[in-house]
């Protein structure tokens, strides 16, 4: 494996890229590796994530990372949040990473349904079987949500409307 | 009688409305009133809006939390996710400095402000800490004695502690959902993996199979070290998966056995004696036997006489 070249700018870029995006503890971690031992994206067998994910943005790596579908697979428990010793939320910083790769449309598959769908009905998750579960069940076949609700669905298509989301062509 | 806004999610109310209906239920028996947040959105979930952009993630969060604002009620979920989601969304939006109104500004467009005033709890925080085990405990019609209980807190109710109204004392070792359980009479047994996660969730939706090792991990542990008559739950993602995802194992030969599943308020219902059409009609691994034993004569409990 070639030895990583230090360059401090791309350095500086790549955690000030992360801060701006919500990941501003990243500067507290010590790469104690307390996140990844409680992390069940790593014990389910995710690589890059949590310590790994960390010290690869420290070291500048940010475009070489930017496939690693290992951030798609964080649980946002946050077990790692709750034990990071430093204050580094690590999961912020999986986030941050997340919305790093999705400006470059660089996400799983899996992750364009629902934002079509929280879209359209103002719910990530539906189905078709909506009513008939309910009725079999003695409610009302419309919940009282987003699902059928154009007014609210409006609110909803105008907030990602205005949001960077718009660019991305996803809905 | 006490008003909390009942925030349903997504899943509950289109998946598995049957435990919309046992809230519906057990929340007036016991005194409190769940009212409905009209309009209610995705929280946004964690893969959509929270993966793209920060204030857009807060903007949808917060309105949910407006809906609760508007009615002067605080809101109440029954799904960990959204409990997640929209308990990191309100640490934010009060401490994060300059982060309400820059939000606000984006809320504007809809007509809404937030203002903060509305907190945010899971529907077993309402049963354990604001309603009480005594007070639960005194309207079971059918107890549970004898049954034995797995219990899975699932992930989201339980970490970080900082951002949450309620919280358990020990998140690695909790005890809320153990206690609501012996409640009803039933004996709740120890097992090694917990505190595991399921893998329901952005690591299903990515890789199915690395999601499927872990919850068969924690299925044998389940099985060898408690052998429980059911599995309880307070979260509807870990239900969807542990409920459905044995139907999965069983035809791939990875197991051989049945451990019905229940979300916590509807093995509720029925010790409170509501119709198990209404309040547990919904399973892909079959509850019918266990659902017998439960609503069984032998196990009405007996009025005190004054």
């Amino acid at each position: 494996m070639p030895a990583i070249k230090i360059d401090q700018d791309k350095i500086k870029e790549a955690v000030q890229t992360i801060v701006d995006l919500g990941g501003d503890g990243i500067r507290n971690c010590v790469q104690c590796g307390a996140c990844s031992a409680v992390c069940p994206g790593v014990k389910a067998g995710f690589p890059v994530l949590c310590r790994l994910l960390i010290r690869k943005i420290l070291n500048g790596q940010l475009e070489e990372t930017i496939e690693e579908v290992s951030t798609w697979g964080c649980q946002s428990c946050n077990r790692c949040t709750e034990v990071c010793p430093q204050g580094v939320r690590p999961q912020e910083v999986v986030f941050a990473y997340r919305r790093y790769q999705a400006g470059e449309l660089a996400m799983s598959a899996s992750a364009f349904g629902p934002q079509m769908s929280l879209y359209e009905t103002g719910h990530a998750v539906t189905t078709d079987a909506t009513a008939a579960n309910r009725e079999k069940v003695g409610l009302n076949p419309v919940p009282p949500t987003a699902l059928q609700n154009k007014a609210a669905q409006k609110e909803i298509q105008t907030l990602l409307d205005e949001s960077p989301m718009a660019d991305l062509g996803i809905f | 009688m006490h008003k909390y806004g009942l925030y349903l999610g997504c899943n509950i109310p289109f998946k598995a409305p049957d435990i919309e209906q046992s809230m519906r239920k057990v929340f007036p028996a016991l005194g409190i009133e769940p009212v409905d947040l009209q309009g209610a959105t995705c929280c946004p979930a964690w893969g959509t809006a929270p993966s793209f952009d920060l204030d857009t993630w807060l903007a949808i969060s917060s309105r949910n939390i407006i809906l609760g604002e508007d009615k002067g009620v605080d809101v109440m979920t029954g799904c960990n996710s959204c409990f997640g989601v929209l308990s990191e969304a309100k640490h934010m939006m009060d401490h994060k400095p300059g982060k309400k109104d820059t939000v606000n500004k984006r809320l504007a467009s809809i007509g809404r402000t937030y203002t903060g005033t509305s907190k945010v709890y899971h529907v077993a925080h309402v049963l354990h800490d604001i309603i009480g085990t005594e007070a639960i405990a005194s309207h079971v019609k059918y107890s549970l004695k004898g049954l034995k209980i797995a219990v899975q807190p699932g992930c989201h109710i339980l970490w970080p502690t900082d951002v949450m109204e309620v919280k358990e004392e020990n998140p690695f070792f909790p005890t809320q959902l153990v206690e609501l359980c012996q409640a009803l009479g039933a004996e709740v047994v120890d097992y090694s993996r917990l505190s595991d996660c399921c893998g329901m969730g952005a690591m299903r939706s990515t890789d199915q199979e690395k999601s499927f090792e872990l919850l068969k991990r924690k299925f044998d542990s389940i099985k060898e070290e408690a052998d429980p008559d059911m599995i309880v739950t307070t979260c509807s993602s870990c239900y969807l998966q542990m409920d459905g995802a044995q139907k999965t194992f069983r035809e791939r030969g990875l197991i051989d056995y049945e451990i019905p599943v229940f979300y916590y308020t509807q093995l509720l219902a029925l010790a409170m004696g509501f119709d198990p059409k209404e309040v547990a009609a919904i399973s892909k691994t079959s509850r019918d036997a266990i659902i017998a034993e439960i609503c069984n004569d032998n196990r009405k409990v007996q009025e005190e006489v004054q």
